[in-house]
């Protein structure tokens, strides 16, 4: 049976049984080089799921908004089992809310091009590091050599090209905020830039604000983000968004020692929140 | 709308010198919400503040900014002259217009204009606090001391003669610190026995001191006037209520052990009293050594002790009680030279020896009945070598500072081999010579007439020769190579943290510096409490120093607790964080962060979207809060919010300085 077939199997099984309220996967888009993300809460509707090179969407996030009905199954790639132990370690869920289909990924498709995406081009864990179940084997993929390689580029630079730079990226937001909701890792309850009372960042559309928005964003997300590279694949100016993310995690490497996020689900409080007496305090 | 009154001072000269102060006042008129400006030539003096309380009665002020000095000064004036009128002290806002303007700034029309901002700022600020309220805290009228040396017992001893019951724990079997391993004690030479001994004994008969030997802490939880603290008070193996400490056990264990009291340079048995002095005046086994805890054979201790108290199936005991302060009088130990100073050896001559070990040789009760007899062949050294500044001043190998101590008792050490050698020759070879202290001069200058022979210059090399060490030094004062061949060379090594206190001042969140000393809370101003309130030092756990000093800090650290203790009640400071529930995912960032342990995660129940949910949120513990506000920038989500500094006037502040 190919990947597919079990996924339909399994979810119209987990749905009939009532382990789970509604599961979540893929249904086929318009076109045959398309897929959209699908909730699905009845049986009958499993045949409708579909996983093949276009399922670009990581799919954890959406969790958060079915979950009041109960316990969500879902497919889950190594982003999206990321994803998943990332909402885990920080509270967002628990894992018991959620039934794991793993699937080993072969890196999705570009449905512009028909190239890889990059964000898959760049992924170093394809295949699920947490799952109850996998549909099928673990796909082979080739693992990127240096991840900071773009980062490099812009270290490259004087700090005034890097100015000009960052201000051209930042000229380009249009403040859509779908790197923020596409992220894992944004889950506060409020953003603080809906924060209206302290009011931390204006409205305003300009560079200013904009760079405000994009450099909070980072830090935010500094010790968390799993580097799915979702912000980078939705932003509709294409802002080179992985940059500044990567740019952080190369930071946290050299002060903290080698970092990737959201591998294992862990009570251990993140290295940013703690204090060893070994830790690095050259600034002080 | 707030009523805002903004009172600024010219104190004197110091601001209106600098800041064109009427001004300020001029532009502070303009600002929305201000009702009332008023000037003074000292807003803290009497008349001064009798003008502010009359303005806030007759202009119906609700919120008051003053324009005077560091609210590190005067904030506490300001709150109680609110305390007297209908406004809440904790409406008020401090712009200090002189340390961080008048006195950092020469040009008067910047300073002005910087003045104007720091103003604009505070009255931002102001506008957006809420009146915030103290509640009473209990405190427990009990002292905690760490360290059982001279200053723990001084500072135990202060506060028990006070009147209030104290806790000595010291982690060694016996009482006495650094100071009893003393011979004699500088400038007026009265033997350290003599006078730490009755000390020891005075603490442990005193009905208001309880003695832990051999313990140690083991956690801390609490805030000031309520430590709950436990402590391990390790397997001594012998029952201290039957025993009467008649040493029949020690001159009958066959086990041998390097005696730490002697420095390494006797021996001791496994069941062993510190030394005769020793307080508690009673044996404990060293189960690492001891043949029958370690195989299970021998147990003479047990047939000889007449009054049956050895017990072998001993363990460690756990208690915890309530603290209302707690002192640190955890002490210092010498620098491990060893592995630092290659060029002296680095422990492969048995005759380069450390102070400590010379003050055990010329001890009378010490190994070699105060006969000085150097360690390799028990023979008389003719000429020694003093080398100071061991690890003290030298950044490259050791520790920068000085160790404050050594000068003066080098000098001691070459005044008492010159006296027990009459025909010696001693060299100290000296950096500077640093004598500030009472009668500390002109001790050193009788120690030159004595005939010591004082070159001023490090030893770059000692290395053996024949059955002498010599020493390649230069004389600095003269550009000489110096050559000496010694019988015997003594390091004045360098203090250094006792160990552990790495850990320990973690447990209690107490700062240390750079070279792991404990931090007071101010340098010159707070020197013996430190950061975290009801947590004081005493002794050389703060840094290096000699005993008059320890002493005079421990009476200092005594009465600090004596007067805390003194008290039924304090009042809690509400200037503390506050948790928005709504906001809060329980992630636990804060509680990490918390350098005082007050925030904990715990599940609670909400009505949210019509439906009952049960979810993580931080809570914190008011009493334990210092209100330091690291949680409030490590909440991502803003939901910790600090009371007094929230969130948003702080960016009110910053909003009213970006103005333009």
């Amino acid at each position: 049976m190919s990947a597919q077939e079990i996924i339909r199997a399994r979810a119209k099984e987990l749905l009939e049984s009532g382990e789970i309220a509604t599961f979540i996967g893929w249904e086929a888009g318009r076109f045959t080089n398309q897929t959209t993300p699908l909730v699905i809460t009845d049986a009958a509707d499993a045949g409708k799921l579909v996983f093949n090179e276009y399922c670009a969407n990581t799919l954890a996030k959406y969790v958060t908004d079915v979950l009041a009905r109960g316990k969500v199954g879902l497919v889950v790639r190594g982003c999206d089992s990321r994803a998943i132990v990332r909402l885990i370690n920080d509270k967002v869920i628990k894992r018991e809310d959620v039934y794991l289909v793993g699937v080993g990924c072969p890196g999705m498709k570009d449905r512009k091009t028909d190239e890889p995406l990059k964000k898959c081009t760049e992924c170093r864990h394809n295949n699920p590091l947490v799952f109850d179940e996998m549909a099928g084997e673990n796909a082979e993929k080739a693992v990127p050599e240096d991840r900071f390689a773009e980062v490099k580029e812009v270290e490259a630079m004087t700090a005034a090209e890097r100015t000009r730079y960052f201000e051209s990226i930042y000229a380009k937001c249009i403040r859509c905020y779908a790197c923020r909701d596409v992220c894992p890792c944004c889950t506060c309850r409020e953003c603080f830039v809906d924060q209206r009372r302290e009011n931390w960042v204006g409205k305003q559309n300009n560079v200013a604000e904009n760079r405000f928005y994009g450099l909070t964003r980072v830090m935010h997300i500094g010790d968390r983000c799993i580097e799915c590279g979702e912000c980078e694949r939705v932003c509709p100016m294409d802002l080179p968004l992985m940059k500044l993310n990567r740019k952080v995690i190369q930071d946290m490497n050299d002060l903290f020692g080698e970092f990737e996020s959201g591998l294992v689900i862990s009570a251990e409080p993140s290295v940013l929140t703690t204090y060893e007496l070994t830790d690095r305090e050259e600034f002080m | 709308m707030s009523r805002i009154g903004v009172f600024l001072c010219y104190c004197g000269s110091n601001i209106a010198g600098t800041v064109d102060v009427e001004a300020v006042a001029e532009m502070a008129r303009t600002l929305p919400g201000v009702v009332y400006v008023e000037t003074n030539k000292y807003t803290c003096s009497d008349p001064g503040q009798e003008g502010v309380k009359n303005a806030i009665i007759e202009k119906g002020i609700d919120r008051v900014v003053v324009g005077p000095c560091s609210p590190r000064m005067h904030e506490p004036t300001w709150r109680k002259l609110l305390a007297d009128t209908p406004v809440n002290p904790y409406m008020l806002e401090v712009a200090n217009l002189r340390e961080q303007c008048s006195w950092v700034h020469k040009d008067k029309a910047i300073a002005t204009e910087k003045a104007k901002d720091l103003v604009k700022m505070a009255v931002a600020k102001v506008a957006r606090l809420s009146p915030l309220h103290s509640t009473e805290i209990p405190v427990h009228k009990k002292a905690l001391v760490i360290g059982g040396g001279i200053a723990g017992m001084q500072t135990a001893l202060d506060i028990a003669d006070a009147g209030f019951k104290v806790t000595i724990v010291e982690r060694e079997t016996s009482l006495g610190g650094k100071m009893v391993m003393l011979d004699k004690t500088f400038p007026t030479m009265d033997c350290s026995a003599c006078i730490c001994t009755p000390k020891m004994s005075e603490v442990g008969n005193h009905p208001n001191i309880t003695v832990k030997s051999y313990s140690e802490v083991e956690s801390v939880s609490g805030y000031i006037g309520n430590f709950e603290v436990t402590i391990r008070e390790k397997a001594k193996y012998i029952d201290y209520t039957k025993c009467t400490g008649c040493g029949a056990c020690e001159t009958k264990c066959p086990s041998k052990v390097i005696n730490e009291f002697e420095q390494g340079m006797s021996k001791r048995t496994a069941i062993y009293k510190m030394f005769p002095q020793a307080v508690p005046s009673k044996p404990v086994i060293d189960a690492e050594h001891c043949r029958m805890l370690q195989e299970g054979k021998c147990g003479v201790c047990a047939k000889v002790c007449p009054t049956g108290a050895i017990n072998y199936q001993d363990e460690d005991k756990l208690t915890t009680e309530t603290y209302g302060a707690i002192v640190f009088a955890t002490g210092y130990k010498l620098i491990d030279w060893k592995p630092l100073y290659p060029e002296y050896g680095g422990g492969k001559y048995p005759d380069v020896i450390t102070g400590l070990q010379f003050e055990r040789l010329v001890n009378a009760s010490g190994p070699t009945e105060g006969h000085i007899l150097r360690p390799s062949d028990n023979k008389e050294p003719k000429s020694v070598v003093i080398i100071k500044c061991v690890g003290s001043r030298d950044p490259n190998k050791g520790k920068a500072y000085c160790s404050r101590a050594c000068c003066m008792y080098s000098a001691k050490h070459a005044h008492q081999y010159l006296d027990k050698v009459p025909d010696g020759r001693c060299y100290v070879f000296y950096m500077d010579v640093r004598t500030p202290g009472k009668g500390y001069d002109e001790f050193y200058m009788n120690t030159v007439h004595d005939g010591a022979q004082y070159l001023r210059g490090r030893v770059s090399k000692i290395y053996k020769e024949g059955d002498k060490l010599i020493c390649k030094g230069e004389d600095t004062l003269t550009s000489q190579q110096v050559t000496v061949a010694a019988d015997m060379v003594v390091l004045e090594t360098a203090m250094v943290p006792a160990d552990g206190i790495d850990e320990l001042a973690a447990k209690f969140t107490v700062g240390r510096d750079a070279d792991g000393w404990l931090v007071e809370a101010h340098a010159k101003l707070r020197p013996v409490e430190t950061n975290t309130a009801g947590i004081y030092l005493a002794g050389t756990a703060q840094g290096p120093k000699d005993i008059p000093d320890s002493v005079c800090q421990a009476g200092a650290a005594a009465s600090k607790v004596i007067g805390l203790l003194n008290k039924d009640k304090l009042e809690s400071n509400p200037q503390i964080s506050r948790v928005n529930e709504a906001l809060c995912q329980g992630d636990g960032a804060c509680a990490n962060i918390c350098p005082y342990g007050a925030i904990s995660i715990v599940e609670k129940q909400f009505r949210e979207n019509s439906r009952k949910v049960t979810r993580p949120v931080a809570q914190v513990n008011p009493g334990l809060c210092q209100g330091c506000g690291a949680c409030t920038v490590t909440c991502r989500a803003g939901a910790m919010d600090l009371m007094g500094y929230t969130n948003e006037s702080i960016m009110r502040e910053v909003d009213a300085l970006c103005q333009w």
